[in-house]
């Protein structure tokens, strides 16, 4: 006999956290490249629009299954959070709204406005990036308040929306041409550094925040078995390092090798996160089970979670295989 | 000064879904309307129809993007503003709200982008199979989202343990009273917001001189989508009312400003209800109106506030509020076919009535929000009828907090629509001084050859 009580709470935490991976993953390059429209040329920022612009709608969606998912599954967890984090979820929130309407607007208003709305999609992009840092740095610190919190949230904020810098800058290497391309190395070179003080910042604040964690971690022999985690990061990031000084490499080889990197770095850094709260869904206060729906909704939308989620991937997949290659001109006709 | 963190909350949750209504009422109808223009084009090959459809999927973009930013801050808010939603019908909202995600999800946002830029990468069959998947995942949204909020006027299937509502029966649930109606009525609604936005924005460029094919076609196609819908609109509304009177009759008291229950209640066309004084000032009324449109008899009884003192919703914003739908109705009826007449009898536009016709783009919005208004301010002071007061639900943030980032939503809000209906008008402007000249899109049943890289 299955326990479901114990095994659909358990399911869905799975689904939200892979839906939030994804989502860091691939809205991290969108908003990466809002932020690189800081340093970018005018006339780079039609290619690099063009590099996202048939992906982003679909990729801001999976923030929509994730909190939608946090909000059905765990609804307790859901409230607490959001009101825990009541400002900083409405300065994402207009950063997101900034960002996704100035991508369409900057296309389509006369040409004279164009730039506005350009430094909207910097503005917005750069928000909503600090905004989800931030949050994310308070959620690992057990949704603490007072001056220390804030100090480390800033960190996180700043950490995290370089990490989303260097995916854009990855992903154009992937996507863009000739001189964009050799500056979008640059780039990373640059953001690497700060990803990396990021993710060490929260590797280490985690442990040190929360003493059960900390026990989670130190502990022999559950280190040798985490051990892995940090070291193939590291591995990761020296490689990307090096890669960095060697491309673009002639006939366009390696060029999605960055952006690989950089997911799998990201990858790994979830499922530390993810081993050191788990079971809790607001770190030390509610569990996954105290949290979750009645078992037999949870039901209801596993059966259509079941069938949707592996057709969304693989649909994913082919979309990502028709805008495939360099970024052409972006038009509808 | 002194915030109350209910209404402040709840002015927030009126502007953001207030906000986020109007586009998906758009995108639902327009996806549709783009697969007419897609599906005419395969069958007859002239490109005009095809103009049609990549002037049109500009819009449709734009409009689904303001409705996507806009609908992340929806999911947000049950969180930030209203947790004792979730605590308390969580277990029947959930599965509704996951579902709705799930199918919007799955095909709009996924192949919207192929939609909308793979026109040449992608074989013409895969690119309308394409439309059809956005169009049907944009309805299919609005029967889940619709579900739930039909749900909460009228509840159903399901029973309270220990202060939980839990599901007995999924399928009571989803087809609850109020269900069909108000999707019929939520889908012809969108169907008519769109086709008056084509009509209007077609006959701007008309009264610009353009008379190019593609636009020539666009309107005359919304001019007879709005003709049509419009009278079973009408119907569907009044359906809608009666099925109101059965489940909710408060809400219709209320929106008839009716005071006290008995037979031959004169239907009120103008008047300002006194909550106070229990009564009506300026009352402009009809002899028996209201029980003849409401009990088809003149001597029917219907329902008045003095039953239902203390737990109904407030008069005068729902009396207004659906004055200026029906008004909105009336005036669309008698534009839409005075338009149809002239388009299809004497093919062409006379001025005054393409003057009017550019303003009416937007009747739509006023319709449709005016609708939403009536019925959801009618459902107060509940939140799920007779089960959670919208009060019982509140969380525990701070009126300052609600205060300042509702400021800011406000006015975020109005700067985005001032540039969104911009944007609008000066597409509109742009495509009807290029009229049909531009070069011409891909070629019929496969894709234009280009070099893409890696082939």
């Amino acid at each position: 006999m299955i326990d479901w009580a114990t095994l659909l709470p358990l399911a869905f935490a799975g689904l939200m956290g892979l839906a939030i991976l994804i989502y860091v993953v691939l809205d991290g390059f969108d908003l990466g490249i809002g932020i690189l429209f800081a340093v970018a040329e005018e006339e780079d920022q039609d290619p690099m629009i063009a590099a996202i612009g048939p992906f982003w709608d679909a990729n801001e969606t999976w923030l929509v299954l994730a909190v939608g998912l946090l909000l059905v599954a765990f609804p307790e967890a859901h409230g607490v959070i959001l009101t825990a984090l009541y400002l900083p979820a409405f300065v994402l929130l207009f950063g997101l709204i900034l960002r996704g309407v100035a991508f369409d607007f900057r296309a389509k208003v006369p040409a004279g406005r164009k730039r506005r709305w350009n430094r909207a999609f910097l503005i917005g992009s750069l928000i909503a990036s600090l905004a989800e840092g931030y949050m994310l740095g308070i959620y690992v610190l057990g949704l603490q308040t007072g001056l220390a919190a804030f100090a480390f949230g800033a960190l996180v904020a700043v950490c995290l929306s370089a990490a989303y810098a260097a995916m854009g800058a990855a992903w154009l290497i992937y996507k863009a041409e000739g001189e964009l391309q050799k500056k979008a190395v640059k780039w990373l070179q640059r953001l690497l550094l700060f990803t990396v003080l990021g993710m060490a910042a929260v590797s280490l604040a985690t442990p040190f925040a929360s003493p059960r964690i900390f026990e989670r971690w130190f502990v022999w022999p559950d280190l040798l078995y985490l051990s892995p985690l940090p070291l193939l990061s590291g591995v990761l990031f020296v490689y990307l390092w090096r890669e960095t000084f060697h491309l673009p490499k002639p006939g366009d080889r390696h060029a999605l090798v960055p952006f690989l990197c950089l997911a799998a770095i990201f990858t790994l850094g979830f499922f530390g996160l993810a081993y050191s709260f788990y079971p809790f869904v607001v770190p030390d206060q509610l569990t996954i089970w105290e949290a979750a729906s009645a078992t037999e909704s949870l039901g209801i939308i596993f059966a259509g979670t079941a069938v949707v989620l592996p057709v969304i991937i693989g649909y994913s997949f082919y979309a990502y295989r028709v805008f495939g290659g360099k970024a052409g001109d972006l038009r509808y006709d | 000064m002194e915030t109350d963190p209910l209404i402040l909350s709840r002015i927030q949750f009126a502007a953001n879904i207030s906000f986020h209504i109007l586009f998906p009422t758009i995108t639902i109808a327009l996806g549709w309307m783009l697969l007419f223009f897609k599906w005419r084009y395969s069958a007859t090959g002239n490109t005009a129809w095809m103009r049609a459809y990549f002037t049109w999927v500009k819009v449709f973009a734009l409009t689904f993007a303001m409705g996507v930013v806009s609908g992340v801050t929806m999911s947000f808010q049950f969180g930030t503003n209203w947790p004792g939603y979730m605590q308390k019908v969580g277990n029947i909202a959930g599965p509704l709200l996951a579902y709705e995600i799930l199918t919007a999800f799955f095909l709009e946002a996924a192949f919207l982008g192929i939609m909308l830029f793979g026109f040449r990468r992608v074989s013409n069959r895969v690119h309308t199979l394409a439309t059809f998947l956005v169009a049907s995942g944009t309805t299919l949204s609005a029967v889940w989202i619709l579900a739930l909020n039909s749900w909460m006027q009228t509840p159903a299937g399901f029973e309270m343990r220990d202060g939980v509502a839990y599901a007995t029966d999924w399928w009571a649930i989803v087809f609850n009273p109020s269900f069909p109606y108000r999707l019929v009525h939520m889908l012809l609604a969108s169907g008519l917001t769109v086709s008056f936005l084509i009509a209007g924005l077609s006959t701007l460029r008309y009264l610009r001189g353009d008379r190019s094919e593609s636009m020539m076609k666009a309107l005359r196609a919304a001019v007879t989508a709005a003709a049509v819908l419009i009278p079973l609109q009408m119907l569907a509304g009044d359906q809608h009312g009666l099925n109101t009177l059965e489940h909710q009759p408060q809400k219709i008291a209320a929106m008839e400003a009716n005071w006290e229950t008995g037979a031959n209640v004169p239907l009120v066309l103008f008047a300002i209800p006194d909550e106070e004084a229990r009564t009506n000032h300026y009352e402009v009324t009809i002899p028996n109106g209201a029980s003849l449109i409401l009990r088809h008899s003149s001597d029917g009884v219907v329902p008045g506030l003095n039953d239902y003192v203390g737990n109904h919703p407030p008069v005068l914003p729902l009396f207004w509020s659906f004055r200026i739908m029906v008004g909105t109705g009336m005036l669309m009826l008698a534009v839409s076919w005075a338009a149809a007449f002239f388009l299809w009898r004497r093919r062409s536009l006379p001025r005054p009535l393409a003057l009017l016709m550019v303003p009416m783009a937007l009747s739509g919005w006023v319709a449709t929000l005016a609708g939403w208004y009536t019925t959801e301010i009618g459902r107060q002071p509940w939140l799920v009828s007779g089960v959670l007061k919208t009060a019982d639900a509140l969380g525990p943030v701070p009126g300052g907090h609600v205060a300042l980032t509702l400021a800011i939503y406000l006015i975020l809000y109005v700067v985005l629509l001032a540039a969104y209906i911009g944007v609008l008008v000066h597409l509109s402007l742009k495509a009807a001084k290029e009229g049909d000249s531009s070069p011409l899109p891909g070629v019929l049943h496969r894709p234009l050859t280009q070099p893409v890289a890696g082939e």
